[in-house]
């Protein structure tokens, strides 16, 4: 299972792959924004995990574009954000985000909502 | 040194809720509030690395997080499951993430109060000595709240500007 991680935070790109360690994933990619993020589809992902601000391409801009290529269309995606208000999680839902997770979370949070997207 | 009165108990009560859920799941410590809360312009926390967040919408402001560089490098080193002895270039980024957390969790939590997402900063961070933060606004009402974490202290600010 080959996951790609995208946030412009070293530090949370270090927490979710430790937290995908843990959970049994060690095949894991990593990228600072959404421009580098496509640069990095191109190697293939079967889960992608993004943060929502970031500079250079958001994650909502980053998940629009990979919901319109053919090669990525497919691929579930898990947002992992601060921005847990009803509006925030309508606006990722409807640009194709599959599930959400909120900072701060736990790494049961996070199984859960892998095996979520993987189930789908 | 007096007790806060004039920023609304919610706000004060759900910062520290939020500070308190981000150290239990991110930093995996238990931070416990080690004083009422005090009115912001009556202490000036003994710290060299401060993290703030502002936020804007009904409400304005910024929450600041407040620690010493000692602090700061165990807590970095918790959040990123390393020796402290390790942690280097990293500090930065950790706090402006941690501060990060506090500041959306508190976002999220007024957002379920008053159905409006305030819109927030990108983090910032500041390290280093013999400084210490002034808002150019005097119209701000400002409450500090400590915390203990193991034997350390570490303090979240909430800078509101005041309602006209």
């Amino acid at each position: 299972m080959r996951f790609l991680v995208v946030d412009d935070s070293s530090t949370m790109r270090r927490i979710i792959i430790n937290t995908l360690t843990k959970l049994g994933y060690d095949n894991v990619s990593e990228a600072a924004n959404g421009r580098e993020g496509l640069d990095r589809l191109a190697a293939g992902a079967d889960v992608i995990i993004t943060d929502w601000n970031m500079p250079e391409m958001t994650g909502i801009d980053f998940i629009r574009t990979v919901r319109t290529q053919p090669a990525t269309k497919n691929i579930p995606v898990l947002m992992v954000t601060t921005n847990a208000a009803k509006d925030d999680i309508v606006e990722a839902l409807r640009v194709g985000v599959n599930s959400y997770v909120v900072k701060p979370f736990t790494p049961e949070t996070m199984k859960e909502k892998i095996e979520a997207v993987l189930a789908r | 040194m007096s007790t806060q009165t004039t920023i609304e108990t919610q706000l004060v009560d759900e910062l520290v809720s939020a500070t308190r859920d981000v150290f239990k799941t991110m930093v995996f410590r238990d931070v416990i509030p080690a004083a009422p809360p005090l009115d912001g312009s009556a202490l000036k926390p003994g710290s060299n690395v401060v993290g703030t967040v502002a936020f804007a919408g009904s409400t304005s402001g910024v929450v600041a997080f407040y620690s010493t560089l000692n602090t700061a490098r165990e807590l970095t080193a918790l959040m990123l499951g390393i020796e402290p002895a390790t942690v280097n270039g990293e500090l930065p980024d950790a706090i402006g993430e941690l501060t990060n957390m506090i500041a959306g969790s508190f976002r999220t939590r007024m957002a379920d109060h008053s159905h409006e997402a305030w819109a927030i900063s990108v983090p910032s961070v500041t390290i280093g000595s013999d400084f210490h933060t002034k808002y150019v606004s005097d119209d701000v009402q400002r409450v500090l709240c400590p915390f203990e974490i193991d034997d350390k202290e570490v303090f979240v600010e909430l800078i509101v500007t005041r309602r006209r």
